[in-house]
C-alpha cells in the first residue's frame, strides 16, 4: 500500500488543484454531512448514546455544535494532524488506514477525503450558524406523477443556507419511502413499483421535506362515472378519486347500511323488528333519520364511553374499583351530554382535588409522572408521538429533546396525595420543588410549547412561565386552542378510522410531517367544519356517517379493488371484541354473564377489563387499557379465535340455551320458513333470500330433531364471515 | 435452491397455499383429515447438509426466552475477578463442568449442566435501534428490524414482518399429527406498546401465527375449545361445517373482500383440532404427579417448562415459552431487564424460578428420553452490562443496575446429541466481549434450523415473492462434538 501521503500527492496531482484553489470549507456546511452521509452519526455507530469505541457523536448529526467539540477536543485533539492532513485520525480511521470497527467509509482521494483534508488543513472551522447552517430545503420535482409501475424519476434537492447560499445535496440527502413496496427509493431515484399513492421524506442536515408520489393505473378505458354526492367529503372524495382514476363503489344496500351505521354508532347490530321497520320504511330520508335516532340512543352512550375509556386507560389497575368506576361515570356524563370535545379535554387537563368528588382527576392518576402524562396528552390529544425526544431530538420531526422537557414541564407541579376514604386520592399543584431538569446538564426547564401559542386566549409562557397551577391551565388552553393545528385535526382523523378501518392520516396516533394524510383537503374541511361547531362528536359523526364515502358497499369494481388509502370502497372490518359478544347476545338471546358486574351488564357496557378477564372478551383483542395506543385493540382473526367460535362455550352454549332464541322458535310451534327467517334476522341482520329460506327449511326438515337442527342453523350463520365482520 | 417465481412450488416447499386451502375446504367435509397437517410432508429436497453431524438430529424445540435480558454475569458466566463494580455480589459455584462455575444462585442448574452446553460467547453489534423490541426481533426472526417508527419504537407486527423462528419451522416442519404445530406462552413478547413483534408469521401469513397461550399454567388452563362437546359428534360438526360454507359462498362480494385474511385455513385446523383432542390432554397439567409439578416449581415459569415438555410429547413442532415477567420499571416483578436493583431480586426471584424449571425441564426430558430429539435453548435477548451503574443503552440506571448488553451474553443448549457437559466459547475478563468462537443469535439460529433438518441457507419468499435467505448465520456443528 502506498503511504497515504503519496497517495494523496498523487490525487493532488491528478486533479490539478493547488493550495490556493482549495475552495473554502467549515464543518457546519461541508464537513457534518458527510459524517451523517457515511453513518459515522448513526445508531448503531459513533451515534449510540455512548458512542463506539469510545467516540460519541450525536444521533445522526442533530447537535453539529456537540459532534464539532467530540472531534477537537476528545482525544486532546489528536483527531487532527494539521501540519500533515492525511495523518489525522479523521481520515486514517475511516480510510481504514488504521483498524476501524466500522470499517471502510470512503476511500483515500473521494470527494469525502478531500473535503475533510481541505477542512483540517484550512484549521478545522466550524463555520458560523447564522450564515453556514441549513434553512430550509428545497426539491425538484415538488410532486411525482407516475402513468403506470414501472416508470422512474430522480429527485434532486438543494440546500438552502442562512446565508442565502444554495447547494445541490442530492447526493448527501436521505431519501426514503413510507411505502417501499410502491415506491421504491435507490439513492435519489425513485421507480413506481405498483400503483397507489406514497410519500418521499428527504432528510439532509436535521430538515426534512416531503414528495408525494402517485402512481396511477396505466389500463385504458376509464371513464368517470359520478355518483350521488351526500355532503362535502363525497366531493373531496371523488375529486382525489377521479385523479387517480379510481372509480368508487356506490352505496350498499339498505340492510347492510343498518347493520353497519348500528355497529358503528351503537356498538350494537339492529334487532330483527329494526331491521324489518326500516326495510319496510319508504322515506327518502330514511337513512338520515337512522343515524339521528342512533346517535340519540342510549346505546350509543355506552359504546363512545367504551371508546373513550381505552383511550384515557380507564382500569381499576391504575384507579381502584370505585375509581374506575367514578371515571366511567365521569366519561359517560360527558358522552350523554355531548360536552364539547375541547371542554372535555380542558376539564381533564385542569382537573384538582378529590377522585371520588372530581373523578376527571384520574386521568393524571393512571399515568402519575409528569413525563408519561405529558406523552399521553400529545399522543391522545394531538395524535403527536413525543416519547423518542425523551432521549434525542426526533429523527423526522422537528420536535427535540429540549422539547420533551419543556413540554412536560407543564405537568411537573402536579402531586398526588392520599385522601380522606380508601382509594380516594386528591391532585393538587405544589408550591416547590417542581422544576423539570434537564437530563443531560441538570439545567431547569420552562414550560413551553412544542408549536409557539399564536392565539390572545393563551398565556404566553416563554415570557414568564406560569406557576403552579397556571402550568396546566396554560397547557389545556393551548392543547383546545381553535388553532392548536393539531388538536381538531387529530380527533376528527380518529373519529374517522372508528368508521373506516383507517385514518386520513394513519396510524391516526401518529402524526408527523412525515407521514401525511392521504386526501389533505378532506382532513382540513372536516377539521375546520368540526371547530365551527364547536367541537361537537355527535355532529361531526353525523357528517361522516351521512356521506355516500362512509355508505358505500364493499363490493369493489375493477378501478377500485386495489385501493386502499382513499375510501373508495366499504372494508370489512372484524366486530371489536365487545361488538361481537353483544351481537351474539343479541343473535342467540342469551345474555353474557360478567360476575363482576350487574345482571344484563352489556359488553359494551363494561367498566374496564378486569371484568371478564381472560374470557372471551381478551380472547378477541379487547385492549388490557395499558397504553394510549389504538393498536393496543387487537382486530385480527387467529386459530385460537377460530377454535373459540367453533368449538368454545360461547357460541356452543349459547345457541343451545334452553332460554334461548333457538328454544323459543321452536317452542312457540311457528313453521320452519319463520324460525329460518328469525334466525337470520338476529344473526346477518337481514331476511334470507327465497333460495336460503328453501334450504333452511330443508336442513330443518331432515335428520334427528328439530330443536337440534335449528342449533346447527344460528351456530353457521354467527360464524360466517357476514357475522363476524362489519361489512 | 430453486425458486421459481410465484408464490410455492412442489419442488421445494409442499403445495401452495391455494392447494391448502383446497385440501382444507376438502377435509372440512370430508373428516377424513388425518393428513391436513400432513400436507407438508413432502420434505425439503435434499440439503449439502445430508448425513451432516447434528443436522436433522432434532424433531422439536423448546425455546426458553428469557426477554428482558438476564445478566449473564450473575447467572452463567461470574468473573470473580474482576473489580468489583464488574463482579457484583453473587460468587461463582463449581458445576458438572469441569472448570466451569456459574452463578452461586444456579445451584440446581450447576448439576443439570451435564446434560446440556454452556455458550458464553453470544455477541452482537445491534443494527440501528437499540432496545429490547428490536434485540427481541433481531434474536427470533435473524433479521435486524429494518422500520422503526418515529416514536423510536419499532412499527406492531405486520404482515411485512420476517417470521419468527417457531413460524418458519411450524411451516417447512408441520407436525404429522393433528396438534399445534406451534405454542407460544404464557405471555407475549413486548415492550411498552409494541405487542407480539418478532413473536408472530409475518410475512408467512398469519395461519403460521403460534397458538398464543397467554394464560398463568400455575392455575388451571382453560382449553375447553380444544375438546370436542358431547353434544356435537363429528356427523353434527360436519352439517354445521356444510352449513357455514352455505352461508359463506352466498355473498361473494365479502367472501372476495376478505379473502387474503386466512379465514377458511383458520377454520379448517380449528376443525381438525377438535376433532383430535391431542392437544387438549397437553394442557392438563393435573394429568401429572404433584410432585413432578413441584420438582418444576408452583411458579408460572416452572409449571409453563412442564406444560412444554408435555406438549412437546404431544407432537408440537415448536414451543416458544417466554419468560413470565415484562419490563415495566418494578423491581418487585421479576423482570429481566434490571436497570435497578439487580442483586437482590436476582436472588430472591429471578434465579430461583429459572434454576428450578429450567433443571427440572432438563432432567425430566432426558429421563423420558424426550432430549434425545427435542432441542432445548434458553437465552434472552441480550445480556447486561458488566459495568454496574452505567448507562449502555440511554436508559438511565440506578447504581445497582446493569444496562443492556449485546456485545457478549450466555446461552444454554442441550439436547439432540449436543454435547453433554461442555461448554462453547469464552469471554473476556470482564464479560464484556467474547474471547473466542463468538455466536452471532444468527448463529443460533441457524444452528437451530440445521438440528431440524432444515438447511439455514434456503430461500423463502417474503410477502412480495422476493427471496429471502431463512437466515444469514453460520452453523456451529462443533456444538455436536
Amino acid at each position: 500500500m502506498p503511504s497515504s501521503k503519496s497517495a494523496l500527492s498523487l490525487l493532488l496531482l491528478a486533479s490539478g488543484l493547488t493550495a490556493a484553489e482549495t475552495p473554502k470549507v467549515n464543518f457546519l456546511r461541508d464537513v457534518a454531512p458527510i459524517l451523517n452521509k457515511t453513518g459515522c452519526t448513526s445508531g448503531p455507530c459513533h451515534g449510540a448514546a455512548k458512542g463506539k469505541n469510545g467516540f460519541k457523536l450525536s444521533l445522526r448529526g442533530y447537535d453539529p455544535q456537540f459532534d464539532y467539540e467530540a472531534l477537537l477536543y476528545d482525544l486532546s485533539g489528536r483527531r487532527f494532524n494539521r501540519a500533515d492532513p492525511a495523518r489525522s485520525l479523521m481520515l486514517a480511521k475511516p480510510t481504514q488506514q488504521v483498524p476501524h470497527g466500522g470499517g471502510l467509509r470512503f476511500e483515500i482521494g473521494s470527494a469525502y477525503y478531500q473535503t475533510i483534508y481541505n477542512w483540517i488543513a484550512q484549521g478545522v472551522p466550524f463555520g458560523d450558524p447564522a450564515k453556514d447552517s441549513v434553512r430550509r430545503l428545497e426539491v425538484e420535482p415538488k410532486e411525482i406523477l407516475m402513468h403506470g409501475p414501472g416508470e422512474s424519476a430522480v429527485v434532486k434537492v438543494s440546500a438552502i443556507f442562512a446565508d442565502g447560499g444554495q447547494r445541490d445535496v442530492t447526493k448527501e440527502a436521505v431519501v426514503e419511502s413510507n411505502v417501499p413496496d410502491l415506491a421504491a427509493v435507490t439513492d435519489a431515484s425513485v421507480k413506481g413499483a405498483r400503483i397507489g399513492e406514497a410519500t418521499l421524506l428527504v432528510r439532509y442536515q436535521g430538515n426534512f421535506i416531503t414528495v408525494p408520489v402517485t402512481v396511477l393505473n396505466p389500463k385504458p378505458g376509464f371513464a368517470w362515472k359520478a355518483l350521488p354526492q351526500n355532503n362535502y367529503i363525497d366531493r373531496l372524495i371523488d375529486a382525489k378519486l377521479e385523479r387517480l382514476k379510481i372509480q368508487p363503489s356506490p352505496a350498499t344496500d339498505d340492510a347492510a347500511f343498518l347493520r353497519r351505521v348500528s355497529l358503528d354508532l351503537k356498538g350494537l347490530p339492529p334487532t330483527p323488528a329494526e331491521v324489518q321497520a326500516f326495510l319496510a320504511n319508504t322515506s327518502r330520508s330514511k337513512r338520515a333519520d337512522l343515524i339521528d335516532r342512533l346517535i340519540a340512543s342510549p346505546a350509543y352512550v355506552d359504546h363512545w364511553t367504551l371508546k373513550w375509556g381505552d383511550l384515557l386507560q380507564n382500569s381499576r389497575k391504575y384507579l381502584g374499583e370505585k375509581g374506575a368506576f367514578e371515571f366511567r361515570e365521569w366519561i359517560r356524563d360527558s358522552i350523554a351530554r355531548n360536552k364539547p370535545y375541547d371542554a372535555m379535554v380542558r376539564e381533564m387537563l385542569t382537573a384538582s382535588g378529590s377522585s371520588y368528588e372530581n373523578p376527571a382527576v384520574d386521568f393524571y392518576r393512571v399515568t402519575r409522572d409528569p413525563k408519561p402524562t405529558m406523552e399521553k396528552t400529545t399522543q391522545v390529544f394531538l395524535g403527536v408521538r413525543m416519547v423518542c425526544t425523551q432521549c434525542h431530538d426526533h429523527p423526522f420531526e422537528r420536535w427535540t429533546q429540549n422539547q420533551y422537557y419543556e413540554m412536560a414541564a407543564f405537568f411537573s407541579a402536579v402531586g398526588l396525595r392520599p385522601g380522606y376514604e380508601v382509594g380516594e386520592e386528591i391532585l393538587y399543584d405544589q408550591r416547590q420543588d417542581y422544576d423539570m431538569k434537564h437530563p443531560k446538564d441538570g439545567r431547569v426547564m420552562n414550560p413551553k410549547f412544542i408549536v409557539p401559542a399564536t392565539w390572545s386566549s393563551a398565556a404566553k409562557p416563554s415570557d414568564a412561565p406560569p406557576t403552579d397551577a397556571g402550568r396546566r391551565q396554560a397547557y389545556a388552553e393551548w392543547i383546545t386552542a381553535r388553532d392548536n393545528p393539531f388538536f381538531a385535526k387529530s380527533t376528527v382523523n380518529r373519529v374517522w378510522s372508528y368508521f373506516f378501518g383507517r385514518g386520513i392520516i394513519d396510524p391516526v396516533d401518529d402524526i408527523r410531517a412525515s407521514n401525511p394524510p392521504s386526501n389533505p383537503a378532506l382532513l382540513d374541511a372536516l377539521t375546520k367544519d368540526f371547530i365551527d361547531h364547536n367541537f361537537d362528536l355527535r355532529y361531526l359523526m353525523r357528517t361522516i356517517a351521512n356521506s355516500r364515502t362512509y355508505q358505500a358497499s364493499v363490493a369493489a369494481n375493477e378501478w377500485n379493488e386495489k385501493d386502499t388509502e382513499n375510501f373508495s370502497h366499504a372494508v370489512p372490518r372484524r366486530l371489536s371484541a365487545e361488538e361481537l359478544m353483544d351481537a351474539l347476545s343479541l343473535a342467540t338471546g342469551v345474555r353474557p354473564v360478567f360476575p363482576e358486574a350487574p345482571p344484563d351488564t352489556t359488553a359494551e357496557q363494561v367498566t374496564d377489563p378486569h371484568v371478564g378477564k381472560d374470557g372471551f372478551l381478551d380472547l378477541f383483542g379487547r385492549p388490557a387499557r395499558e397504553s394510549a395506543c389504538e393498536c393496543e385493540r387487537r382486530s385480527d382473526l387467529s386459530l385460537p379465535q377460530a377454535l373459540n367460535l367453533v368449538n368454545g362455550k360461547t357460541i356452543s352454549d349459547a345457541v343451545a340455551d334452553s332460554a334461548g332464541r333457538v328454544a323459543k322458535a321452536i317452542l312457540s310451534g311457528r313453521p320452519d320458513r319463520d324460525v329460518v327467517t328469525e334466525l337470520y334476522l338476529a344473526s346477518l341482520s337481514r331476511p334470507p333470500r327465497a333460495g336460503e329460506i328453501e334450504s333452511g327449511v330443508h336442513y330443518l326438515e331432515g335428520g334427528s330433531g328439530r330443536a337440534a337442527r335449528a342449533q346447527d342453523l344460528l351456530w353457521a350463520l354467527v360464524n360466517s364471515k357476514a357475522f363476524l365482520y362489519n361489512y | 435452491m430453486l425458486v421459481i417465481p410465484g408464490r410455492r412450488c412442489h419442488t421445494c416447499e409442499g403445495p401452495t397455499r391455494r392447494e391448502l386451502m383446497r385440501v382444507g375446504s376438502i377435509g372440512m367435509l370430508g373428516l377424513n383429515l388425518a393428513n391436513f397437517f400432513a400436507w407438508q410432508k413432502s420434505s425439503l429436497a435434499a440439503t449439502k447438509y445430508d448425513g451432516a453431524r447434528g443436522f436433522g438430529s432434532a424433531k422439536s424445540v423448546i425455546m426458553v426466552f428469557l426477554q428482558g435480558g438476564p445478566s449473564h454475569i450473575d447467572i452463567w458466566d461470574p468473573k470473580p475477578d474482576a473489580p468489583a463494580n464488574i463482579r457484583g455480589e453473587f460468587k461463582g459455584i463449581p458445576t458438572k463442568i469441569p472448570g466451569t462455575h456459574i452463578g452461586e444462585h444456579m445451584p440446581m442448574m450447576a448439576e443439570a449442566l451435564d446434560k446440556a452446553t454452556l455458550i458464553r460467547s453470544m455477541s452482537y453489534t445491534p443494527n440501528g435501534l437499540f432496545n429490547h423490541t428490536a434485540a427481541i426481533y433481531q434474536m427470533l426472526t435473524g433479521y435486524p428490524p429494518d422500520r422503526v417508527s418515529p416514536s423510536g419504537q419499532l412499527e406492531p407486527p405486520n404482515g411485512a414482518d420476517f417470521p419468527t423462528a417457531g413460524s418458519h419451522v411450524s411451516k417447512l416442519k408441520p407436525p404429522t399429527e393433528a396438534v399445534l404445530p406451534f405454542v407460544e406462552l404464557p405471555r407475549p413478547l413486548q415492550e411498552s406498546g409494541v405487542i407480539g413483534k418478532g413473536g408472530a408469521a409475518g410475512f408467512l401469513g398469519k395461519a403460521y401465527d403460534p397458538y398464543r397461550l397467554y394464560q398463568d399454567p400455575a392455575k388451571p388452563i382453560k382449553t375447553e375449545d380444544l375438546s370436542l362437546r358431547k353434544e356435537v359428534p363429528p356427523e353434527r360438526l360436519k352439517d354445521r361445517f356444510e352449513l357455514l360454507k352455505g352461508i359463506n359462498d352466498s355473498m361473494p362480494d365479502l367472501e372476495k373482500a376478505l379473502k387474503s385474511q386466512a379465514i377458511d385455513e383458520y377454520y379448517g385446523k380449528a376443525f381438525d383440532l377438535v376433532l383430535s383432542g391431542k392437544a387438549r390432554d397437553a394442557f392438563d397439567l393435573t394429568k401429572e404427579p404433584d410432585k413432578v409439578r413441584e420438582r418444576y416449581g408452583l411458579t408460572t415459569f416452572g409449571q409453563g417448562m412442564l406444560l412444554s415438555r408435555r406438549l412437546i410429547e404431544a407432537g408440537t413442532r415448536f414451543v416458544q415459552m417466554n419468560w413470565p415477567a415484562v419490563a415495566n420499571g418494578n423491581p418487585e416483578v421479576d423482570s429481566w431487564d434490571t436497570h435497578a436493583a439487580n442483586f437482590a431480586p436476582l436472588k430472591n426471584l429471578h434465579c430461583p424460578k429459572l434454576d428450578r424449571g429450567l433443571s427440572a425441564l432438563l432432567e425430566d426430558m432426558d429421563a423420558r428420553g424426550l432430549l434425545k430429539e427435542t432441542l432445548v435453548v434458553a437465552v434472552g435477548e441480550f445480556g447486561r452490562s458488566p459495568r454496574i451503574g452505567v448507562s449502555t443503552s440511554g436508559n438511565s440506571n440506578a447504581p445497582d443496575g446493569r444496562d443492556h448488553w449485546p456485545y457478549c451474553y450466555s446461552a444454554v443448549v442441550a439436547g439432540c446429541g449436543i454435547a453433554r457437559g461442555a461448554q462453547y466459547g469464552e469471554s473476556d475478563q470482564t464479560a464484556s466481549s467474547p474471547k473466542n468462537k463468538p455466536m452471532h443469535p444468527n448463529d443460533l439460529l441457524a444452528t437451530t434450523y440445521y438440528a431440524l433438518g432444515i438447511d439455514p441457507d434456503l430461500i423463502v419468499l417474503n410477502h412480495l415473492n422476493q427471496p429471502r435467505e431463512l437466515v444469514k448465520g453460520k452453523v456451529v456443528a462443533e456444538l455436536w462434538s
